[in-house]
C-alpha cells in the first residue's frame, strides 16, 4: 500500500496554491534520481551483485548524469517561469472575481458609480465624435491634409488676387507640388433640361486629381479638353446627373444646353463629394434651388487666372511652410529677373493647409470648443464623485485592508486591487456611456446647428471608440489613484489600533475628498455661469425686437444675364415686370425689391461725409448697401424713424452710380450708421461720398431706418439703402397662409416674366432667423444640459461626503447631544460644514469663471461675459442646492439616539 | 539483446508510460520495472530517459506527482494519470494501432 507523506510543508504549500520554487523542483529531481539509482542497486544486488558492481551497473543503466541534471535545470527554470504568470493572471483573477463580488454586493454604489461615468464619458465621445468630424479631420478627400490654397496677400497683408503670372511659375518651378489645378465659378449661369439654373465652374483638367477623386461613370476631363481640342466638353456634378438625367449611363454624350447659346458634351459625371473646398457649400434642404456649379467645364489654369481659386497638392513629406516659402523664394526671382514685368508684386505667398474646419462658421466652431472643454470639466467632476465615493469605501474597508496586509498581501497587490476595481467600473461606465453618447449625438443631430447639416451620417467611428476607451482607462487610473494611495499609505498596526475608536476619518483622506468636493463644485459653477450666460443671451436674443417681421416672410436672388443676352437698358423693365407679377400672385400681399434683412449684400470701401454737422467729415472704412424700392421697408416691417422714403422716378437712372453730373443718390441710413456719423442726430440731409480714387459717388441722407438685430448677420452694421441698379435682383415677398409650394410658384412666376432670368436661394423669414439663432441655440442647449448634469453630480457628490462624515462622527455627534446640544445645533454643525465646503468652491469657482467665460464673448449678445446679475444667480443656485444636499444628512444627524450612538462600535 | 532505445520515438515511450500509469500510480523505478516486464526486456530504456518522459508528461499535464512512501518503507515520488492523461492514452493508443496496421500491411503483403 502506498502511504502518502502527511509531511507539513508540500501539504501547505499545496493547500495555498503557492508555486515549488526553481530550487525545490532541482531538489525534487536530483532525489529523484538517486532513490531511483539507489532501488536499483538494491535489486541488482539481491539478483546477487557485489555491492560496487551494483552501484556502477545501476549508474550505467540510468544514462548519463550531467545530461540528466541540464535537463532538470532547464525544466525548474521554465516551470518557474511559466508559474510566475499565471500566479500574476491567477492573482489578477481573483482581484476582478472579488471586485465584481463587492460591485454586486454595494449595487447602490456600484451603480452611480457606473451611472456617473457614464455620463461624463458619454458626453465626451459624443462632443469628442464632432469635434473629430468637424475641427480635427482634414478635408474630406483622400489626401485632404496635402491639399493647399495658394494665396497672395498685397503689402497690407489684404488679401490679393494669385495672378496667372504667379501661377504659371510656381508650376513650372516649384518642386513642393505634385499638382497645381485651378477652379473658378463665375455669375454666368446656364440653364439645364429641366430649367433648373445651373452655374458652370472652371477647372482644369487635374483638379479632379488634386482632390483625389475619380468620375463616376465617364471619363476625367484632359489636357486636350483644356485646349479645346475635342469640342465644347464638361463634367456634370452627381446631383445634376440624378436630377435631370436620371442617372442614367447614357447621359454621357448627352448635350448639356447652355445660356449664351452654348451647350457641352458630357464625358463624365463627378462623384457627390467633388466641390469647392474654400466655397464648399453643399445644398442644403431647406434652401430651395441653391446655386452650386453643376457643370464642370474644363479650362487652363492660365485662363482661370485671377478670377478663381488656385489649389496645390504637396509632395508627400513637403509642409505647407516649406511650400510657402518656395513659393516666395520663386516669385521674388522672378521679380528681380523680369523686373517688375510679370508678376503682381504680391507681398507675400502662403500655401495654406485647408481643413474641414474652414468649412465651419467661427461662431460654430467657437461653441463646438467651448462644449469640448465643458465635457472635459464634466468629466472630471464625474471623476470627483467617483474618487470620492471610492475613498469613502477605502476608508470603510481599512480594516479588511488591514487584515489582508496583516496576511502578507505587500501593499503593491493591495493598490493594484484598488485600480482593478476603478478600471472595472470606469470600462462599464465606457459601455453605457457609449450608449449615452449614441443618444446624445441624436439630440446634437435634432438640433442641426448649420454646420452639421452637411453631416447627418455623423456616427460614432473606430477613432471615437478609441477615444472613449481611451477616456475610460485614463479616468479609471485618475479616480483610482487616490483610493490606490489611501490603500497603500495606511499601515496595519493603525488601522487595528484604531479600530476600536474610530473618529471622523484620517486628515489624509478627509482633506482629500473636501479639496474634491470643493474642486467639483467650482467646475460646476464655471460651466453654470457658462451656460447662464447663453441662456441668458439667448432669451434676450429672443425678447430683442429683431427689427423686421421675419414671419411670412420669404426672399429670393434673382441673378440677371449678362448685357449680351439682357441688355442693360432692358433691366429696369425687368425688374418692376418681376415686381408686378411676383405682387399679382394669390396669397402674395406685398413685395418688394431688396435682401432679407440683415443678409449679405454689397459692401462698398471706405467713404467719408463731407462736412458733418459739427464742421467735421468723418470717415467710415465700408459700408453695406441694400438696394431696395420703397416698399422695401413695408413688406419687411422695418420701421423709418426719421425723413422720407428715397424719390422712386429715380429708380429709372440706373447708370447714376458712374455718372459725376447725376444729383446725389437718396438713400435711407440705419441708425448704428446715422450715431457714428452724426452723435447729435443731425443726419438728415447731410451728404457723404466715396474716398475712392477717380469719379466720386455722392450720396444725400433723405431718411433713417432702425437696425437689424440678428446674431451673425451683418444687420447692425453701417448700412445704406438706396435705389436698386438693375445688376441683379434680390427680392422680398410678404405673403398670408400657406408657405407650401410658394417658392416653386414664385419660381415659375419669374421665370414666366422673363425666362432670362435665373431665380435662386429661396428662403424664408422663419428659416433665416431659425439659422441665425442656431449656433446659440446649440450651443445653449447641450452647455445647460451639460452644467445641470454637473450640478446634480457635484451635489450628489457633497450629500455623499457630508452623509458618509455623519456616519463617521455618529459617537461625536452622540457625544454632543448627550452633553446637552440640541437638534438645530447639530444640524448647523452639519450643514455648516457643507456651507463651508461649497463657499470654497463658490468662490474658486467664480474667479475661474471669470477668466472661462472670456471665451464665450463672440456667443454672447446682450450680456457682458462677466454680467453680475448671471454670476449672482449662479452663486445662489450652487451655495442652494449645496445647503440642500448637506441639510438631508444633518437632520439625520439630529435624530442621533445618544445612547445608541455611544454603544456603537 | 537489448536495443538503445534514443531512436524509440517519444511517443511511443509517452505511450508506453501512460499505459503503465493507468493501471495504477507509480514511482519512476516501478515504472521501469513494469515496462520491463511488459516488454520482456525487449526494450531497454535508459532510465533517464523515462524520467524525462515523466517530467515532460507532467508538464503536460497528462500525469501528476506526489512524495510518498514506497513498499519497502523508502521514500518515492509517486506519478499518477490525470484526466487529460487518459483522454491523450487513448488517442496515442488510436494513432499507434493505425500505425502498426499501416507498417504490418506494407511488411507482410510487399
Amino acid at each position: 500500500m502506498r502511504q502518502f507523506s502527511s509531511k507539513l510543508p508540500a501539504g501547505i504549500r499545496h493547500l495555498f496554491r503557492l508555486p515549488p520554487s526553481r530550487e525545490r523542483l532541482l531538489h525534487d529531481m536530483d532525489e529523484e534520481m538517486r532513490i531511483h539509482v539507489a532501488m536499483r542497486a538494491a535489486e541488482l544486488r539481491a539478483g546477487g551483485m557485489s555491492e560496487a558492481d551494483a552501484l556502477v551497473e545501476a549508474q550505467r543503466r540510468f544514462g548519463c548524469a550531467d545530461d540528466f541534471y541540464d535537463h532538470a535545470k532547464r525544466r525548474a527554470s521554465q516551470r518557474a517561469r511559466k508559474h510566475r504568470v499565471l500566479e500574476w493572471l491567477d492573482e489578477w483573477q481573483q482581484d476582478l472575481r472579488f471586485a465584481t463580488r463587492q460591485f454586486r454586493k454595494n449595487a447602490a454604489f456600484t451603480t452611480l458609480a457606473v451611472l456617473t461615468l457614464a455620463l461624463g464619458i458619454g458626453a465626451n465621445t459624443a462632443i469628442f465624435t464632432v469635434v473629430h468630424r468637424l475641427l480635427l479631420d482634414p478635408l474630406p478627400y483622400r489626401d485632404g491634409n496635402r491639399i493647399v490654397l495658394l494665396t497672395v496677400q498685397d503689402a497690407d497683408g489684404g488679401p490679393s488676387p494669385v495672378s496667372s503670372g504667379a501661377v504659371s511659375v510656381w508650376r513650372m518651378r516649384a518642386h513642393s507640388f505634385e499638382m497645381i489645378a485651378g477652379v473658378s465659378v463665375d455669375g454666368i449661369a446656364v440653364q439645364d433640361r429641366a430649367e433648373q439654373d445651373t452655374i458652370p465652374a472652371y477647372i482644369t483638367s487635374n483638379y479632379l486629381s488634386v482632390l483625389g477623386i475619380r468620375p463616376v461613370i465617364g471619363r476625367n476631363l484632359t489636357i486636350a479638353d483644356e485646349r479645346g481640342e475635342n469640342g465644347n466638353v464638361a463634367m456634370i456634378t452627381y446631383g445634376l446627373w440624378q436630377r435631370v438625367y436620371g442617372g442614367r449611363p447614357s447621359a454621357i454624350g448627352e448635350r448639356a444646353n447652355a445660356a449664351e447659346g452654348k451647350s457641352y458634351t458630357i464625358v463624365g459625371v463627378t462623384p457627390p463629394e467633388m466641390g469647392i473646398p474654400m466655397t464648399f457649400d453643399q445644398p442644403r434642404p431647406d434652401k430651395l434651388h441653391e446655386a452650386t456649379p453643376s457643370i464642370w467645364v474644363p479650362a487652363s489654369l492660365d485662363s482661370i487666372g485671377a478670377g478663381g481659386e488656385v489649389f496645390g497638392l504637396l509632395r508627400p513629406g513637403v509642409s505647407a511652410a516649406q511650400a510657402s516659402a518656395e513659393m516666395q523664394s520663386i516669385v521674388d526671382s522672378v521679380r528681380v529677373s523680369v523686373a517688375g514685368g510679370l508678376v503682381a508684386r504680391p507681398a507675400s505667398c502662403c500655401a495654406r493647409a485647408l481643413r474641414a474646419q474652414d468649412l465651419v462658421e467661427p461662431r460654430e466652431a467657437r461653441a463646438i470648443e467651448v462644449l469640448f472643454v465643458a465635457v472635459g470639466v464634466l468629466l472630471l467632476i464625474a471623476c470627483a464623485n467617483v474618487a470620492n465615493l471610492l475613498m469613502s469605501r477605502a476608508w470603510a474597508r481599512r480594516r479588511e485592508f488591514a487584515v489582508r496586509m496583516a496576511l502578507g498581501a505587500g501593499r503593491g497587490r493591495l493598490a493594484r486591487l484598488v485600480l482593478t476595481e476603478s478600471l472595472l467600473l470606469a470600462l462599464a461606465g465606457g459601455l453605457l456611456g457609449i450608449a449615452i453618447a449614441w443618444e446624445t449625438l441624436r439630440v446634437i443631430i435634432a438640433l442641426r446647428p448649420p454646420a452639421l447639416a452637411n453631416l447627418a451620417d455623423i456616427h460614432l467611428e473606430s477613432t471615437v471608440l478609441l477615444w472613449s476607451t481611451g477616456v475610460s482607462i485614463a479616468t479609471g487610473i485618475l479616480f483610482g489613484a487616490g483610493p490606490a494611495l489611501l490603500a497603500g499609505a495606511r499601515s496595519i498596526g493603525d488601522v487595528l489600533r484604531n479600530e476600536t475608536r474610530a473618529s471622523s476619518g484620517d486628515n489624509f483622506s478627509r482633506r482629500m475628498r473636501s479639496g474634491l468636493i470643493v474642486a467639483e463644485i467650482a467646475l460646476s459653477l464655471v460651466l453654470l455661469v457658462g451656460a447662464g450666460l447663453l441662456v441668458r443671451s439667448f432669451v434676450t436674443l429672443l425678447d430683442t425686437p429683431l427689427g423686421f417681421d421675419p414671419h411670412n416672410l420669404i426672399a429670393a436672388d434673382i441673378l440677371l444675364p449678362p448685357p449680351r443676352i439682357m441688355p442693360r437698358e432692358e433691366k429696369p423693365a425687368v425688374e418692376r415686370a418681376i415686381l408686378e407679377r411676383v405682387r399679382a400672385i394669390p396669397g402674395i400681399t406685398d413685395a418688394a425689391i431688396g435682401t432679407m434683412p440683415g443678409a449679405p449684400y454689397h459692401e462698398f470701401g471706405s467713404f467719408e461725409t463731407d462736412v458733418a454737422s459739427d464742421g467735421q467729415s468723418r470717415s467710415v472704412p465700408t459700408l453695406g448697401v441694400v438696394f431696395m424700392t420703397p416698399s422695401y421697408f413695408r413688406v419687411t416691417q422695418m420701421s423709418l424713424r426719421q425723413g422720407r422714403l428715397p424719390d422712386s422716378t429715380r429708380w429709372q437712372q440706373p447708370l447714376s452710380m458712374t455718372d459725376p453730373a447725376a444729383p446725389p443718390i437718396e438713400v435711407v441710413i440705419n441708425q448704428t450708421l446715422a450715431h457714428r456719423l452724426w452723435p447729435n442726430g443731425r443726419a438728415l440731409g447731410a451728404t457723404f461720398g466715396s474716398t475712392g480714387r477717380g469719379r466720386r459717388r455722392s450720396f444725400t441722407i433723405v431718411g433713417v431706418v432702425n437696425d437689424v438685430r440678428m446674431p451673425g448677420t451683418s444687420g447692425d452694421q453701417p448700412t445704406v439703402y438706396q435705389m436698386p441698379l438693375a445688376i441683379e435682383v434680390p427680392l422680398v415677398a410678404r405673403f398670408h397662409g400657406s408657405s407650401r409650394g410658394l417658392a416653386e410658384t414664385l419660381r415659375k412666376t419669374i421665370l414666366a416674366t422673363d425666362s432670362r432670368t435665373i431665380p435662386r436661394a429661396f428662403t424664408f423669414g422663419d428659416d433665416y432667423v431659425n439659422d441665425a439663432l442656431a449656433p446659440t441655440r446649440f450651443a445653449m442647449a447641450l452647455l445647460a444640459t451639460f452644467a445641470l448634469v454637473a450640478l446634480v453630480l457635484s451635489a450628489v457628490g457633497l450629500y455623499g461626503s457630508i452623509s458618509y462624515s455623519v456616519g463617521q462622527r455618529t459617537r461625536e455627534i452622540g457625544v454632543r447631544v448627550a452633553l446637552g446640544a440640541d437638534a438645530r445645533a447639530i444640524t448647523g454643525l452639519v450643514v455648516g460644514d457643507g456651507l463651508r465646503l461649497a463657499a470654497a468652491g463658490a468662490l474658486i469657482g467664480g474667479i475661474g469663471a471669470t477668466v472661462a467665460t472670456r471665451t464665450l464673448t463672440t456667443m454672447l449678445y446682450g450680456v457682458t461675459a462677466s454680467d453680475p446679475l448671471t454670476f449672482a444667480a449662479i452663486v445662489v443656485l450652487v451655495v442652494g442646492i449645496a445647503l440642500l444636499a448637506a441639510y438631508v444628512p444633518a437632520r439625520r444627524a439630529s435624530r442621533i439616539d445618544p445612547t445608541e450612538a455611544l454603544r456603537a462600535d | 539483446m537489448a536495443r538503445d532505445t534514443s531512436d524509440l520515438l517519444h511517443g511511443t515511450l509517452d505511450l508506453l508510460v501512460l499505459k503503465a500509469l493507468s493501471w495504477q500510480p507509480m514511482h519512476g523505478f516501478g515504472l521501469t520495472k513494469w515496462i520491463e516486464e511488459r516488454t520482456r526486456n525487449e526494450l531497454e530504456i535508459v532510465d533517464s530517459a523515462l524520467y524525462k518522459a515523466l517530467h515532460r508528461l507532467e508538464d503536460n499535464g497528462a500525469i501528476s506527482s506526489e512524495w510518498g512512501i514506497s513498499d519497502n518503507n523508502r521514500r518515492a515520488k509517486y506519478y499518477s494519470i490525470t484526466t487529460r492523461g487518459k483522454q491523450l492514452l487513448r488517442a496515442e493508443v488510436a494513432t499507434w494501432k493505425r500505425y502498426v496496421a499501416a507498417v504490418s500491411g506494407v511488411i507482410e503483403n510487399a
